[in-house]
């Protein structure tokens, strides 16, 4: 599915990240954190496709046991004593579901971030914040920029060194890890020189200069604007609803949470609804897409 | 159409902020209701406690002394009109005179005041002579006489006990029965002296060293035993003794308002989590072991970690009432027959009688009587 809400405004995308993000980190009731999760895995796969599915079943999934192994090994808080370990102190109940509980929210952020990832690109990132803080901003995208950009460069070295008989994948291990040695020095000269090179080239296109404009695509259309508003409709809506702590829950020491009425759904709605937007919004483009490609 | 859509936002936010109760329940703190002139509490107050399943403290004063009253919401099984005026005089020791006639049917806390610093481990309430409530001291620089009260009577004078330098020095010729002691001071000195005292084998301090041992432990007073390395020391699975046990955090009673709100249910009502309990522990067992044990018979939540620097284990929380869940000054002491060790649970080896009680404090140790800390 093509991902049309990275095509909105870029302060849109940031407000919505920055939401879904925030509360994400805030609540921890499970059956918010949990439609956060479902939220973040159906955007991630229709938008990243079917690789992110294999990243979620082979690290995700053994984060989320892991983390609910580790917590009681260090937290012995709780009431309800199962076991004790063989110094003394005891395996509580209230400890493992924690775990599982900061092990949802771990891999749930990380979901959000490879999303915010993908939609807030570094144009997008200069546009917002080039003006505010202008450096920092430069800095930023440069650095993120660097990685992949090393990362492709180290692809093409190796594969010119092996055409020269230097290859990395076979031989003996010393003879391997000089060839490795020699690419990695082959780089870091690269960059180096690069760093100078994208230095000369921007002071000798007026970098710094007074009175510069940057140049941005983005328009302020009224689809953001519904968007926008839905979005702070529903940030006051959920900040009411963390403030009467209505995704109220407590796991030491021991488990209680406010229970479900007929004042407290509608919060969970709202919440599913902010995060479920960009799908509910990819879906709605893609429909439009397909009955305009059919018509033609 | 804007004008609609805030409007129907406003109401949204509003319906939801007046008819959402979403809290959990959980115990609420009703904190210095002041005592009125004629000192009565109407039952529907109480009925209101009871309902909310709060703890709630009522402040009056009377003379020099101010007091406080707390109750538990969970304790209260019928509530009724109950007159908390109290009259504090100070004549051969302190002397209460409740205004209240008849039971309260529920246990009340009271705490008192005092205006000077009482130099003893605890005290009692006498009443014709007669011992009728246990007083638990706190406090900083003055001391809090904290009173579980359960049945009225119609006053009762509270005294101190053995002030702490007269209990230690019971229970050391206590435990040193076979050894021919004599009453002067000047010998008892002179014995520390001239070599350490053994008992159960242990050693004892004659006060001469100056320096920090290896864990960082300054030099123990004289006459106090010293420290064992726990890995050194060999369990006699054989010997038995026994040694009285008993934790308590009243200090908590008196700090309520700076308790964790997530923790006010697990405070009891008298601030006592073991009463005084005899145990049996095996010969070389230090109080770090026996702790264990006793929380594990008495299904006490203990946590513990290993401390390498100090070669000894750190109470961590006991309970689940954990350090700084009390002010950032708060955590568990030990005491030792009156005396806090100046060093780890895992290396003071006990011996026969010893009267051991596990203390919570708010304030570094200070209001518990421990005075070296800080």
């Amino acid at each position: 599915m093509r991902d049309s809400f990275s095509k909105y405004h870029p302060f849109v995308n940031l407000i919505y990240f920055t939401l879904t993000i925030g509360f994400s980190m805030v609540v921890n009731h499970p059956f918010a954190q949990l439609i956060s999760l479902l939220c973040a895995v159906v955007y991630v796969i229709s938008t990243q496709g079917k690789k992110s599915v294999g990243f979620l079943l082979k690290f995700c999934l053994p984060l989320v046991l892991l983390t609910a192994f580790i917590n009681p090994a260090f937290n012995h808080e709780g009431k309800t004593i199962l076991l004790y370990f063989s110094n003394g102190n005891p395996l509580t109940l209230e400890s493992i579901l924690y775990g599982f509980s900061s092990g949802g929210m771990i891999i749930t952020l990380l979901l959000w971030f490879s999303a915010f990832n993908c939609v807030m690109t570094s144009d997008k990132f200069i546009y917002l914040f080039g003006k505010v803080i202008p450096a920092l901003s430069l800095v930023l995208s440069m650095t993120l920029r660097f990685v992949p950009k090393f990362k492709t460069q180290m692809k093409n070295v190796a594969d010119a060194q092996r055409c020269i008989g230097r290859d990395i994948s076979s031989g003996s291990l010393i003879s391997r890890t000089k060839t490795a040695i020699t690419i990695m020095s082959i780089m870091i000269t690269w960059s180096l020189e690069n760093a100078i090179e994208t230095a000369d080239s921007m002071k000798s296109r007026g970098y710094g200069l007074k009175g510069r404009t940057a140049f941005s695509i983005y328009r302020f259309e009224d689809r953001d604007k519904y968007v926008l508003v839905w979005f702070v409709f529903c940030f006051l809506y959920l900040l009411a609803g963390v403030i009467v702590s209505a995704f109220g829950f407590r796991y030491f020491p021991d488990i209680r949470y406010s229970a479900f009425n007929i004042t407290i759904i509608p919060f969970y709605f709202i919440y599913f609804g902010l995060c479920i937007t960009p799908v509910v919004l990819n879906t709605v483009e893609d429909r439009k897409w397909k009955t305009i490609y059919s018509k033609m | 159409m804007k004008r609609i859509l805030s409007i129907l936002i406003c109401i949204v936010l509003l319906f939801s902020l007046c008819a959402c109760e979403g809290n959990f329940a959980q115990v609420d703190l009703q904190s210095n209701i002041a005592i009125p002139e004629d000192g009565i509490i109407n039952k529907s107050v109480l009925n209101q406690i009871k309902d909310e399943n709060a703890i709630a403290t009522f402040t009056g004063k009377s003379g020099d002394y101010s007091y406080e009253w707390t109750v538990f919401g969970s304790d209260i099984a019928e509530a009724k009109d109950i007159n908390l005026l109290a009259d504090i005089t100070n004549k051969d020791g302190i002397k209460i005179e409740f205004s209240q006639e008849e039971d309260f049917g529920f246990p009340m806390l009271l705490s008192v005041y005092l205006n000077e610093k009482w130099d003893c481990l605890s005290a009692t309430a006498y009443s014709d002579n007669k011992a009728i409530y246990s007083v638990s001291l706190t406090g900083t620089k003055e001391s809090i006489l904290n009173i579980s009260v359960n049945k009225i009577v119609d006053s009762c004078i509270i005294t101190p006990d053995a002030t702490q330098q007269q209990a230690t020095e019971g229970k050391v010729v206590s435990s040193n029965k076979d050894e021919t002691k004599n009453d002067s001071d000047d010998v008892k000195t002179d014995e520390y002296l001239s070599g350490s005292l053994q008992s159960g084998g242990r050693v004892y301090s004659d006060g001469s060293d100056s320096e920090q041992d290896k864990y960082k432990t300054d030099p123990i007073p004289q006459g106090k035993p010293r420290p064992v390395e726990p890995e050194n020391q060999e369990i006699n699975n054989e010997k038995t003794y026994t040694c009285t046990f008993s934790i308590e955090c009243s200090t908590i009673l008196n700090n309520l308002e700076d308790l964790d709100p997530d923790k006010l249910e697990l405070v009891p009502s008298n601030g006592v989590i073991l009463p005084a309990t005899t145990v049996t522990f095996f010969e070389g067992e230090s109080v770090f072991d026996v702790l264990q044990r006793v929380c594990k018979e008495n299904n006490i939540h203990l946590e513990s970690s290993w401390t390498p620097i100090y070669n000894s284990a750190y109470i961590e929380g006991i309970h689940n009432l954990y350090e700084f869940d009390c002010g950032n000054l708060s955590g568990w002491t030990y005491r030792v027959n009156g005396w806090y060790p100046n060093y780890g649970c895992s290396r003071y080896q006990l011996v026969q009688g010893e009267v051991v009680e596990w203390r919570y404090t708010c304030d570094l140790g200070k209001d518990v009587g421990c005075d070296w800390m800080g």
